[in-house]
């Protein structure tokens, strides 16, 4: 039987780890993809974040529960009627991103620290929304802001902060959770 | 009720809040030869007379390197004697640091008595309140640290600011170790109220940096005021808590947060203060079913 070289065995070895390498990422790259996705996704329906993007004048999505249908939460946490409050969020969720290595592959996945310090309160820079949502949020966003627009003017106004007032915000999960759950996620896929 | 956990946290939390303040931030203004006015206030037994000065919360803390803390009064138009704090000490006098004043155990109501003492910056309160109930109703008066109008006293009892107010705002357990050893949470909530910047900043300053300190627990035993918010003993130092047991008793600042309330937002309140929070959290391990 013909003999292989020493040269042609280390070269068809190398070219088989290549391969496998190659098909390696490409099946890794495609969990990642898919579990990504479906964090983002998970995000982009949760109930707060739902009712977040619906807006200051939002009153048929208040599906959080966070505060008992007095108002909604763009309103309660009082951000101005521009702002986007999600989107950084999402642009830090986007950022989970993965290199290959010599020995597999490293996945940098955010941590709810990340999230909470691109998250401030609009009328309080250093506390953030987000963690405010899993640890209660005050009703003094909305309060200031009907203060500064409304004055104290009109009994429906009157009455929603006396509500407010009186409303204890129900905390809910959000960021911590959702990180926790997809790192052990993107854990199993290395 | 027998003391609990809650409340233990809560003492031992606003002594070393005090005394931290005090102490990082020389946040005291000594103040001399103060006369205080006599007052009605129907709440005092009827053998006492108040006097009041026109500042709330004296310091009472020896350990404040430079603080006077007062331990008699100056009593101008009596006979000799009878209030002289060399001969009968504090008997007939009580001093109240929580109001500012002294109450004479005395029919009289035309006495001139000054006293010398420290007022703590920032006035220190435990409250129920949430945070929209502080800001937004506007209920508290200024009490300025620099005073322009003609002295006068103030009234007690009332909270005043410039001020910190805490709140509780959540406590938990969770399993920590084997053995039933658990980590007990507790969120305190500081809403500081000043009447400039400099002073809210310096606050903050300081309670930022206190990320890992120690807190001594304090039984409600240890707390230094009697019914009158005069000494127990007659002398106060928190280093003598702090220092009982030579030791770390596993209380500690875990995290703390500190944020200012925009300018935006301020501009929408009724009054001109400048309000800030620092959320501390406070955590122990601890067997709590020992």
């Amino acid at each position: 039987m013909a003999k292989i070289s020493k040269r042609v065995q280390n070269d068809i070895a190398k070219r088989s780890l290549e391969a496998n390498k190659r098909d390696l990422k490409r099946r890794f790259d495609k969990e990642f993809k898919e579990i990504k996705q479906e964090m983002i996704t998970e995000f982009l329906s949760h109930p707060v974040t739902i009712e977040i993007l619906a807006g200051p004048n939002n009153k048929s999505q208040r599906v959080s529960g966070t505060l008992n249908q007095v108002t909604n939460l763009f309103a309660f946490i009082g951000f101005p009627s521009t702002e986007n409050p999600i989107k950084p969020i999402l642009e830090i969720l986007e950022s989970t991103n993965y290199k290959q290595t010599k020995d597999g592959f490293d996945i940098t996945i955010p941590t709810s620290e990340d999230v909470f310090r691109a998250t401030p309160m609009p009328w309080a820079q250093g506390r953030s929304w987000a963690k405010g949502i899993e640890s209660g949020i005050s009703g003094l966003g909305y309060l200031l802001n009907k203060g500064s627009r409304s004055s104290r003017s009109g009994e429906a106004i009157q009455q929603n902060r006396n509500k407010i007032r009186s409303q204890s915000f129900k905390k809910t999960p959000y960021i911590s959770s959702l990180i926790k759950k997809y790192k052990n996620k993107f854990k199993k896929i290395l | 009720m027998i003391e609990q956990y809650h409340h233990k946290i809560t003492n031992s939390f606003m002594l070393w809040f005090d005394n931290y303040l005090l102490e990082k931030g020389e946040a005291y203004t000594n103040h001399t030869g103060v006369s205080l006015e006599y007052y009605k206030d129907d709440r005092l037994d009827p053998n006492y007379k108040a006097y009041g000065s026109p500042f709330k919360q004296w310091v009472c803390d020896s350990s404040i390197n430079g603080a006077i803390i007062p331990s008699s009064i100056t009593v101008g138009n009596t006979p000799s004697g009878e209030y002289n704090t060399s001969i009968s000490g504090r008997d007939g006098v009580a001093i109240d640091f929580e109001n500012g004043r002294v109450l004479m155990e005395t029919s009289k109501e035309n006495l001139e008595i000054t006293a010398d003492f420290a007022v703590k910056d920032f006035n220190l309160y435990f409250t129920n309140e949430t945070e929209e109930d502080l800001i937004i109703e506007n209920k508290y008066e200024i009490n300025s640290r620099v005073y322009s109008k003609p002295e006068t006293y103030i009234q007690p009892y009332d909270q005043v600011i410039p001020a910190v107010f805490f709140n509780t705002s959540m406590s938990k357990n969770e399993g920590f170790a084997f053995g039933g050893m658990e980590e007990t949470t507790t969120k305190i909530v500081a809403t500081v109220m000043s009447e400039d910047s400099y002073l809210l900043d310096g606050v903050l300053s300081i309670f930022a940096d206190s990320r890992n300190e120690n807190i001594t627990i304090a039984s409600m035993e240890e707390h230094p005021y009697n019914e009158f918010n005069d000494l127990k003993t007659g002398f106060y130092d928190y280093k003598n808590i702090s220092n009982k047991d030579n030791k770390c008793n596993g209380l500690y600042v875990n995290d703390v947060v500190t944020s200012k309330l925009t300018d935006r937002a301020r501009k929408s309140l009724s009054n001109d203060i400048f309000v800030g929070f620092i959320d501390f959290e406070i955590q122990q391990h601890r067997f709590r079913h020992q």
